[in-house]
């Protein structure tokens, strides 16, 4: 997977503030994408894009939590900072609690933007690594052929060859071969990192 | 002239008759020119109610506070490298003048609003005393993530009246309708100050919302004193209103606003054209 730029897009319904985070965000040479509201975000949001989400918590129409939500049923993984008047601590602690990466109130250090911005397009970074190994597995257990899913799903069920011959109604060498073909095709490096890696393929929540 | 001399303007609730000192009782207190006291008691309520609006007023001055700073942050790190561009800056610090002067802005008309406004009684546009007011509106139903919307007829009949008072029954007014609005999901909700000739040639100013009304219990009383239907409220708002309308020899009312909603309007009468 090539490296992409990540962008920070910065939604706020205050031009002031929109145009003057930019102008910061800019100084320190981060890419940006400024909107003035949830849906003209959505409206051009490439959940493909790199990067994270600095967010207004009130807007009229879509409030940002209320953006949050969105998201999070669309399945996107941009992280969130949100960035809050005074008195919208509870609000925070919201956003907070449905997933947010961060935090900020109005007006804040620079340098803590640029902390948060930086901690949270690393966890970008990690939930696309993540990601993108998911769709290596899959796609290598995609290329299984049926007999070698059944043996795999004995393999990551800890049963012995012979019980898996047994069960399967064929020879211990065949099954050996098998198990060979799954260890090949799948890359894993052991019968424990296979039952990882098929785990890890169950649990992936419907993303992207 | 005192409210009583516009009979004709009884309207749907919250109305009594009687003015509030109509002097019809012959007991020496009745007797007292009511004038000081009200003027206190008007005041308060007033200050009350700008109190109540300073947590918008207080989000909104954060605004450009923080562009600000955001701003001056970011010239400070260009300026610590070699080669900053002039321009760059300039917009920047031009960008800090106007942000300053919008905060400026806010403090002067929260300033205006809060000064202790002599009752005199001028000819006056009510769309004009309403706009006069509308950037603090505004502050308090962004606040709230309301849009708030005006409809202001043209050629309205001037009204004589007590400008900072008709102020205060509209942030009465529309405090009022923020309430009622917080319950339901943002996003939804709408306000709307409109103004309007009635067929009786008063000016009626409304605003409008799409809340969930007023329950029907809460109909007769809902301009009395102390009648609230919020834990937090004093239930001062509407009764204040209600009596300056009265003094102004209008009235106030309410009436539903279908499908779902409250209209809360002040009627005053308009002055004679000249």
């Amino acid at each position: 997977m090539q490296e992409q730029a990540p962008t920070i897009y910065i939604v706020d319904d205050d031009e002031g503030v929109r145009n003057s985070l930019r102008f910061l965000l800019k100084s320190v040479g981060l890419a940006t994408r400024v909107h003035a509201s949830a849906n003209e975000f959505l409206g051009a949001y490439k959940p493909k894009q790199p990067g994270c989400l600095v967010l207004d918590v009130r807007m009229p129409g879509m409030s940002g939590l209320e953006l949050q939500q969105q998201l999070n049923l669309l399945g996107a993984i941009i992280p969130v900072i949100f960035i809050t008047g005074h008195g919208d601590i509870p609000m925070a602690v919201e956003a907070m609690q449905h997933g947010a990466a961060d935090f900020l109130q109005k007006p804040f250090r620079d340098q803590d933007l640029i902390d948060r911005i930086q901690r949270a397009l690393e966890r970008d970074t990690r939930s696309r690594a993540a990601l993108a190994q998911l769709d290596r597995i899959r796609a290598c257990f995609d290329s299984l052929t049926p007999r070698e899913r059944e043996v795999l799903a004995l393999m990551t069920r800890g049963k012995l060859n012979k019980v898996m011959a047994a069960e399967l109604g064929v020879s211990q060498r065949t099954v050996e071969i098998h198990r060979a073909r799954v260890m090949e095709k799948t890359g894993a490096a052991s019968l424990a990192q296979l039952v990882r890696m098929a785990m890890d393929l169950e649990s992936e929540p419907a993303t992207l | 002239m005192k409210a009583d001399s516009n009979g004709q303007l009884h309207h749907d609730v919250g109305m009594s008759a009687e003015p509030p000192h109509g002097g019809s009782g012959g007991d020496r207190e009745k007797q007292q020119p009511p004038a000081a006291l009200h003027g206190r008691l008007l005041q308060v309520s007033r200050m009350a109610t700008i109190g109540e609006m300073a947590a918008g007023v207080a989000h909104e001055l954060n605004q450009p506070l923080t562009a600000i700073a955001n701003y001056a942050q970011a010239c400070s790190r260009l300026l610590a490298r070699p080669g900053a561009d002039p321009a760059e800056l300039r917009q920047a610090l031009a960008e800090i003048t106007g942000q300053a002067t919008r905060a400026a802005d806010i403090v002067r008309r929260l300033r205006a609003l809060a000064r202790n406004q002599q009752s005199e009684r001028v000819p006056a546009s009510v769309n004009a005393l309403v706009r006069e007011i509308i950037d603090l509106l505004e502050s308090d139903t962004r606040l709230h993530g309301v849009p708030l919307s005006l409809e202001l007829a043209d050629g309205l009949p001037l009204v004589v009246v007590d400008g900072g008072q008709i102020q205060h029954v509209v942030m009465n007014f529309v405090r009022n309708s923020l309430e009622a609005l917080a319950a339901q999901p943002s996003g939804e909700s709408r306000l709307l100050i409109r103004t309007s000739v009635t067929t009786q040639h008063d000016v009626e100013l409304a605003v409008i919302d799409n809340g969930p009304g007023l329950a029907p219990d809460a109909l007769g009383h809902v301009f009395d004193p102390f009648f609230s239907t919020k834990e937090s409220g004093t239930g001062m708002g509407l009764a204040i209103s209600n009596t300056i309308a009265r003094l102004h020899g209008g009235s106030v009312g309410y009436r539903p606003n279908p499908p779902t909603g409250a209209c809360f309007y002040l009627h005053l009468p308009s002055q004679p054209t000249p």
